[in-house]
């Protein structure tokens, strides 16, 4: 148990362009260092003889891999990459459930910006305790005091500063300790060399004060350091006891600083993951039952206990496919039987392996709250592999249905090929990301959740896969629905020599009425039908022929949602009735009645939100405005403002361009899926006509 | 209920009889109490009761936290509509928030020019047709008489109804009878409602005293209340 308090596994999260790769590649660089300098004894001396070359090439190779295993004072390390952009929450929310743990890295200059946003409210709802790092203290206009108060004002997180900088900007020299009490210095080409010095004289003043107002928070965490201050008998070890325990409670956020490209302030960060983020038996996890309606359990960080393990991210490696996993309970040894949960596949652990800085390693077992990667799984992201015994899912089933979809056509036979390929890879890494071929137009149609996210698979296809297509425009997936009850009453009825159809169905339709706690779901089948008027037998039937009216629409093609399918009466005859035509006459009572229930157009509608300089704010309301958006609010803080809109999906295609121009590329917006909603009478309008007419077309082809 | 009805039982009605018809376009009005009696919510309630009968309303908070701002309208939303048993609320809700913008500044000491000037952006470049502002927590006793003025010239201009909620910012205040601080008093004559809440513990409701009517500085009780459980403007 003495390995497992000392392992640490974090995430790095940032906004594009606050330094999170340079930063990643230093952490790998140091920790990794002192980690080769142990290992090389006795090995020939291969990493001392590394040239920076190499060293190089392989940071770049380490920086790719999901998951990487590093060493620093004698703890296991293991930081998982988080994928930066919003458009792929669920890789996001996949990998902070991995984390026990998380920096969180700021730019100095451009401070708390939308991403960072984003990237804390997922934090905060997986409970992941986090040190903020404000980098790039070495640009112009660095100013890590104010971001410190942002990270108060806009996340309002308890955010504490536990060093102060020795110079800004280009002189930038160090930081202050505000624990110690020491100037710390970053000697050396490569910084490597810490040197400490009492705090220069210029300084001494901010420090005390800086100190006293760090105390002040964190004692707030801590009776024993408040009883502590109170006797004017402060010891080190009280603060650091304090700060860890206000760090895992989420009470408190420690703030660091320095500058990753100038080689300062890493390794005091380091210090800080070990001494501050968790470990793994500090964290509750809890999965989900699947045997007893998705009850939550909690699991313990105990190697005698069944194993529950969570695949969290697939890659390919030359060896075919890397799965990396956390597990969360239990230990796995090779040749150990797991079962998939999801697949209910049962299969024996080949090849384990444990990823370094440098190198790969293969491991015979693996313990409890490990980071490691299995060989040869067939499986998908996200799954959850037990013992046998166990049922368990580290996942919701829940997956959020596409917005957007778009049209993909291979320029040779050699890119159909790859392209397959690729489709494959990419549906299985990531759940949100569909691929189906349109029976109509014979086409291979992607979805997903965003104009970006498709945008990146088909450069993934073109880069990784070798696979050239040809795109379409980006199509909204709209979703049909009723707004009020119909009845019906439909006779199926075939007379055409050898075995005839009869059936008939009656009942109603109503739109089912989402309540405050959850969703309204997308179906729903009552049977009501007394004195056997129609046999239980054919009840399916009906049942059946719904949910393939439902599929497609008559107004868009697209699947209609939200309804409730009542069956009260009817008639079946002895010989002409089958499960055919009670399936054809619900199916046909359907599209009967369908007109009746005044049937909407749905629409997917984006939470959009815009960042930029107050200057332009007028440009971005006029934006929102022109794209039948509705301005939620608008946030003032000095020179920047935020605006929070909701901007219907098929209105935001290309609107990074159009931002870009309003705002001389000043401005950068974010957008999820916030919900469903009725598409405005001219619109609906529109959209029916083009329909019409694409139909028209196809026909006539 | 309908929607039609719900408006014409509302206690707001009472409110804006007691008002000769309401604050009206082009006025400020001003709610003032000491901290915590529920100017919040009681803005909110006026504001919610203006996007029920299809008002355009900008709420501006400094608080620098909008969800909070948010809540407090779904709160008060959600309130209402349980109390009168409000027909598809939740496609009520969806679509008066259309009409409603929150507008937050984080700074502490933002000019009222400034303030003045996002708002006219949003009304004009954003075709916001707002018909009231609501003050959420405005310094007003900080403000000079100039910036009052201002902001009266500013409602006149855009045909604004323009209501504050304001709580001293020092502390050695003195409160009259009506919950009114003395801080108050010079801009007594800028604006043209000043209505003070104030707690009375014998009948457990918040008084609301109308202390200045236009012209007329005569205090009377008001016909409602707030109540101090459901923070609501009650009959």
């Amino acid at each position: 148990m003495s390995e497992l308090s000392k392992m640490r596994n974090i995430g790095i999260s940032a906004h594009i362009d606050s330094g999170k790769t340079t930063l990643s590649e230093r952490i790998l660089f140091y920790a990794n260092r002192i980690h080769a300098i142990h290992e090389v004894r006795g090995k020939d001396g291969v990493g001392a003889t590394m040239d920076s070359m190499e060293l190089e090439k392989e940071r770049g190779i380490t920086i790719a891999s999901a998951a990487t295993n590093v060493t620093w004072k004698d703890h296991p390390i293991n930081i998982i990459d988080t994928p930066g952009h919003v458009d792929f929450t669920i890789e996001v929310e996949r990998s902070l459930r991995v984390l026990d743990g998380a920096i969180l890295v700021l730019c100095s200059v451009a401070g708390v910006q939308s991403q960072s946003i984003t990237v804390d409210r997922q934090m905060k709802r997986y409970n992941v305790p986090r040190i903020a790092f404000i980098n790039k203290c070495d640009r112009t206009g660095a100013n890590p005091l104010r971001v410190k108060q942002q990270l108060v004002d806009k996340l309002g997180l308890n955010a504490v500063l536990l060093q102060i900088p020795i110079g800004l900007e280009d002189r930038l020299e160090g930081v202050v300790d505000l624990i110690t009490m020491k100037a710390i210095y970053f000697d050396g080409p490569a910084g490597d060399q810490l040197r400490y010095e009492e705090i220069p004289a210029e300084l001494v003043d901010q420090a005390n004060e800086k100190r006293e107002e760090m105390l002040d928070s964190i004692s707030l965490c801590s009776d024993e350091l408040m009883e502590a201050m109170l006797e004017e008998n402060v010891t080190e070890e009280l603060i650091y006891k304090a700060i860890r325990k206000g760090t895992i409670a989420l009470e408190l956020v420690p703030v660091l600083m320095g500058s990753a490209y100038k080689n300062k302030g890493i390794q005091p960060l380091l210090d800080a993951v070990i001494g501050y983020l968790p470990n793994p038996t500090e964290v509750t996890n809890t999965a989900l039952d699947l045997d007893n309606d998705e009850q939550s359990v909690v699991l313990k960080s105990d190697e005698n206990l069944p194993p529950v393990i969570l695949g969290f991210k697939l890659e390919d490696g030359q060896y075919g496919q890397l799965t990396y996993i956390r597990i969360y309970q239990g230990k796995i040894k090779k040749g150990d039987e797991l079962i998939n949960t999801r697949s209910r596949k049962k299969f024996k652990i080949g090849r384990l392996v444990k990823m370094h800085a440098s190198s790969m390693e293969d491991i015979n077992e693996a313990g409890c709250g490990d980071i490691a990667a299995l060989f040869g799984i067939d499986c998908a992201s996200g799954d959850t592999f037990c013992h046998p015994s166990l049922n368990y899912s580290m996942t919701s089933m829940f997956v959020p249905t596409p917005v957007i979809s778009l049209s993909i056509n291979p320029v040779d036979k050699k890119s159909a090929d790859n392209m397959a390929k690729a489709l494959n890879r990419f549906t299985k890494e990531d759940p949100t990301f569909n691929t189906y071929v349109d029976p109509e137009s014979n086409q291979t149609i992607i979805q997903g959740m965003g104009e970006l996210h498709l945008e990146v698979y088909v450069e993934r296809m073109r880069r990784e896969y070798k696979a050239e297509v040809v795109t379409d425009r980006p199509e909204v997936a709209y979703r049909e629905a009723i707004s009020q009850r119909a009845e019906f009453n439909y006779t199926h009825k075939k007379q055409t020599g050898g075995s005839g159809q009869y059936a008939r169905v009656a009942g109603y339709i109503e739109p089912i009425m989402e309540t405050d706690d959850e969703d309204a779901k997308d179906y729903e089948f009552v049977d009501q039908i007394k004195g056997g008027v129609i046999p239980t037998e054919y009840i399916p039937s009906c049942d059946k022929g719904f949910q393939l009216a439902l599929k497609k629409g008559t107004q868009l093609g697209f699947p209609i949602v939200g309804v409730r399918a009542v069956i009260n009466d009817g008639a079946y005859h002895p010989v002409d009735s089958s499960d055919q035509a009670f399936q054809t006459a619900a199916l046909s009572a359907f599209r009967d009645v369908y007109e009746k229930a005044k049937p909407v157009i749905l629409e997917p509608v984006m939470k959009v939100s815009v960042e930029g300089p107050t200057e332009f704010q007028g440009n971005i309301f006029g934006s929102i405005n022109q794209r039948r958006g509705i301005i939620i609010s608008s946030t003032e803080d000095g020179a920047s403002c935020t605006v929070d809109a909701e901007v219907p999906l098929s209105e935001m295609f290309g609107y990074s361009t159009v931002l870009r121009s309003l705002t001389q590329g000043k401005a950068e917006f974010t957008m999820e899926l916030a919900k469903y909603a009725k598409v405005p009478q001219s619109v609906s309008e529109e959209l029916k006509k083009a329909y019409e007419e694409k139909k028209k077309k196809e026909q006539s082809k | 209920m309908e929607i039609q009805e719900l408006n014409e039982l509302s206690p707001l009605r009472a409110f804006d009889k007691s008002l000769g018809g309401g604050l009206g376009k082009g006025n400020l009005g001003v709610l003032v109490s000491r901290h915590g009696v529920g100017k919040t919510a009681c803005l909110v309630h006026l504001a919610t009761d203006k996007l029920f009968r299809n008002e355009h309303i900008i709420h501006v908070s400094f608080s620098g936290n909008v969800e909070h701002v948010i809540g407090w309208y779904k709160e008060v939303f959600r309130q209402i509509s349980e109390n009168r048993d409000l027909e598809d609320a939740s496609e009520v809700y969806n679509e008066i928030l259309a009409n409603r913008v929150v507008m937050n500044f984080s700074q502490e000491n933002v000019s009222v020019e400034k303030v003045l000037n996002s708002l006219e952006t949003l009304i004009r470049q954003g075709s916001f047709n707002a018909d009231a502002v609501m003050f959420d927590g405005y310094h007003l006793t900080e403000m000079s008489e100039e910036d009052v003025r201002k902001i009266k010239q500013f409602a006149l201009d855009m045909r604004l109804e323009v209501w504050f909620s304001v709580s001293p910012v020092k502390m050695n205040v003195n409160y009259d009878e009506y919950g009114v601080p003395d801080t108050m008093l010079k801009y007594e004559q800028l604006i043209d409602v000043l209505i003070g809440l104030k707690y009375n513990e014998r009948m457990d409701k918040v008084i609301m005293t109308l202390v200045k009517d236009g012209a007329t500085i005569d205090p009377k009780p008001m016909q409602v209340t707030l109540d101090p459980k459901t923070m609501l403007i009650v009959d």
